[in-house]
């Protein structure tokens, strides 16, 4: 119980610290929840890259699926009422996982230069079909603010849209830590790292690499599908092909594990809140300058820290009573 | 029936036959040796046993069934357990970590969880003598370290078989002796079969194997006692050319 206790520690501090930062002022609710969606983006991420060392450059494809998932259960689900939402996150489940599944089952038996390169059409592909054969609305996306206020009332949508879908990103968040502690303590953890250490002596040692991968592949996209069903539809009530399939997010979560260390737990929760915080700022102090700023300091803590942040320190406190609590 | 059979097995690599119609038996808790000089095939007749390659004619038994299909990690659920000639630590990972996947996913896969893997992978530690370095980053252990953490965790998978490639390469003898002596002592008391092989550390195979296979460019030249086969004039040629062993 303590090696899952212990750990979990310094991420309740962090998000606590987050959360009443947030309510402390209605003007620090935005940022915090634009914080948080990198935080939760990264932990999500690291789930695959962080445990396998597996590069997917068609990640964003999942928090699409996760956000159409949500709003075709709006658009054909109406009736449910309040449960349209919990049918949402099932349905957002269900498509990331599946397409997972599809896309794990061929590529992961690639090796991991090999992977990376055949996920690259995967997202494109999928915006293609969706705009080219005008599935779920085509280009013109799928809009769910008027279906919202019809079930909700514009009261109720409002709060769900500007609170109720932030703090489900802050829990969704939450969850993938807890899952994080568990896997790394597990046989599941132990596979995963010898996977992403050495794969062929991970496989003379028994471990079926493929099914590994694939397991932390899925469960990396659920959580991809979970964030863009609550921190797009639900928060923004549209879904636009061009804004889910955007690579820019694909780029922004490997740049987040990396950046607070890939396969800890807390890095990718550091890794956010730093990369979230300077994203924020920038662009209020020099508008359309942001990425000009934020791309050489990135390059300057990766190369100061080559681990990321939160992999130096767990090193640093190697052999230290500090060590059962930052892994 | 053996633990291990080889029929007719080879490998090539484009024009380059590296393993030529090998044929062997291996007994239930055999200790056997497998000499040859650089380049005669010796990894490239693991790799095939391991799985990593796969025959491209030629068919491997292991404990009853065929095995020349199957996949690395189900040839080391069924009990073949090897190390590598350059050792290939998991280098992030504590010592003990490393010898826990072996205890996971070896012969007791499944069967098993975390804490008695990592009691498992305690005993193994400290059965080639690293327990003081248990918790230090494989990364960080020395070369010979490095072979030893190799051994344990090949140890820790519970093989019913072990293949070791070139283990006291680089030791001193001091550390040869030690850890011949504790391969034997394990090997017995796990009825163990171990296949050995080495390139040139001969003292080493003679305290250590009964039975002895030669190769040279890919086939097997010679199987035998071990002190027999050494004896041979042509397994001399082998080694040191034209010139008979030294000090004839
Ligand atoms: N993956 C590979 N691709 C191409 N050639 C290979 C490959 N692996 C081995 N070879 C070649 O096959 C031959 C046998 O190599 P192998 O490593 O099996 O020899 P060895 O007996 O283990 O030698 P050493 O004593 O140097 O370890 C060599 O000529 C080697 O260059
Ligand atoms: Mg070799």
């Amino acid at each position: 119980m303590r090696r899952y206790v212990r750990p979990m520690i310094p991420v309740i501090i962090l998000y606590l610290t987050l959360l009443l930062v947030g309510l402390s002022s209605e003007s620090r609710w935005q940022p915090v929840a634009f914080i948080m969606f990198y935080i939760a983006l990264g932990q999500a991420l690291n789930m695959f890259l962080g445990m396998t060392g597996y590069v997917d450059f068609g990640y964003v494809a999942f928090l699409a699926l996760g956000s159409y998932g949500m709003a075709l259960a709006f658009s054909s689900f109406s009736s449910l009422g309040l449960w349209v939402i919990l049918l949402g996150f099932v349905l957002a489940i269900i498509m990331s996982s599946l397409l997972s599944l599809a896309v794990g089952a061929i590529a992961l038996r690639l090796r991991g230069a090999y992977f990376a390169i055949a996920t690259i059409g995967v997202n494109e592909g999928f915006r293609y079909l969706v705009e080219g054969v005008r599935l779920w609305g085509g280009s013109e996306g799928i809009i769910i603010s008027s279906t919202m206020k019809d079930i909700f009332g514009s009261d109720l949508s409002n709060y769900i849209s500007t609170f109720v879908a932030d703090i489900m990103v802050f829990v969704i968040g939450f969850i993938a830590a807890f899952l994080t502690v568990y896997i790394i303590n597990s046989r599941i953890g132990y596979a995963l790292m010898a996977v992403r250490e050495d794969e062929d002596a991970a496989r003379v040692m028994g471990v079926f690499a493929t099914k590994y991968k694939i397991m932390a592949f899925a469960m990396s996209a659920i959580f991809a599908g979970l964030i863009g069903a609550s921190a797009w539809t639900l928060k923004l009530t549209y879904v636009f092909p061009e804004d889910v399939f955007n690579i820019t997010y694909t780029v922004e979560a490997i740049a987040i594990v990396m950046l607070g260390g890939a396969g800890t737990l807390t890095g990718p929760i550091m890794g956010g809140l730093i990369y979230g915080f300077l994203r924020y700022y920038l662009s209020t102090v020099l508008p359309g300058f942001q990425l000009l700023v934020v791309a050489p300091l990135l390059v300057l803590i990766v190369t100061i820290f080559p681990e990321g942040v939160m992999g130096y320190v767990k090193r640093k406190v190697r052999n230290t009573r500090f060590e059962k609590y930052i892994i | 029936m053996p633990l291990l059979e080889l029929d007719g097995v080879s490998k090539r690599f484009g024009g380059l036959i590296a393993v030529n119609d090998v044929s062997l038996k291996i007994e239930k808790g055999e200790s056997f040796g497998i000499v040859g000089p650089n380049g005669s095939g010796k990894t490239t007749l693991f790799n095939l046993i391991s799985g990593i390659y796969r025959p491209d004619s030629g068919r491997i038994f292991f404990d009853g069934q065929e095995i020349t299909e199957l996949p690395p990690y189900r040839r080391a659920q069924l009990g073949i357990g090897r190390s590598f000639q350059i050792p290939r630590p998991f280098k992030g990972a504590t010592v003990r970590e490393n010898v826990a996947v072996g205890a996971l996913f070896g012969t007791l896969s499944g069967k098993i969880d975390v804490d008695s893997a990592l009691e498992i992978a305690d005993h193994y530690i400290e059965v080639v003598g690293l327990h003081e370095k248990r918790n230090d980053e494989a990364e960080r252990l020395t070369a010979v370290e490095k072979k030893l953490l190799e051994l344990a965790r090949a140890l820790a998978m519970k093989p019913k078989l072990l293949l070791l490639d070139e283990v006291v390469a680089g030791m001193n003898p001091k550390d040869v002796d030690r850890v011949v002596d504790l391969i034997k002592r394990v090997k017995e008391e796990e009825e163990i079969a171990v296949v050995a092989m080495v390139e040139h550390v001969i003292p080493a195979v003679m305290k250590f194997a009964e039975r002895i296979m030669v190769m040279h460019e890919g086939r097997k030249m010679v199987e035998g006692p071990t002190l027999e086969v050494l004896m041979m004039d042509e397994v001399a040629m082998v080694y040191f050319g034209e010139s008979k062993l030294p000090g004839e």
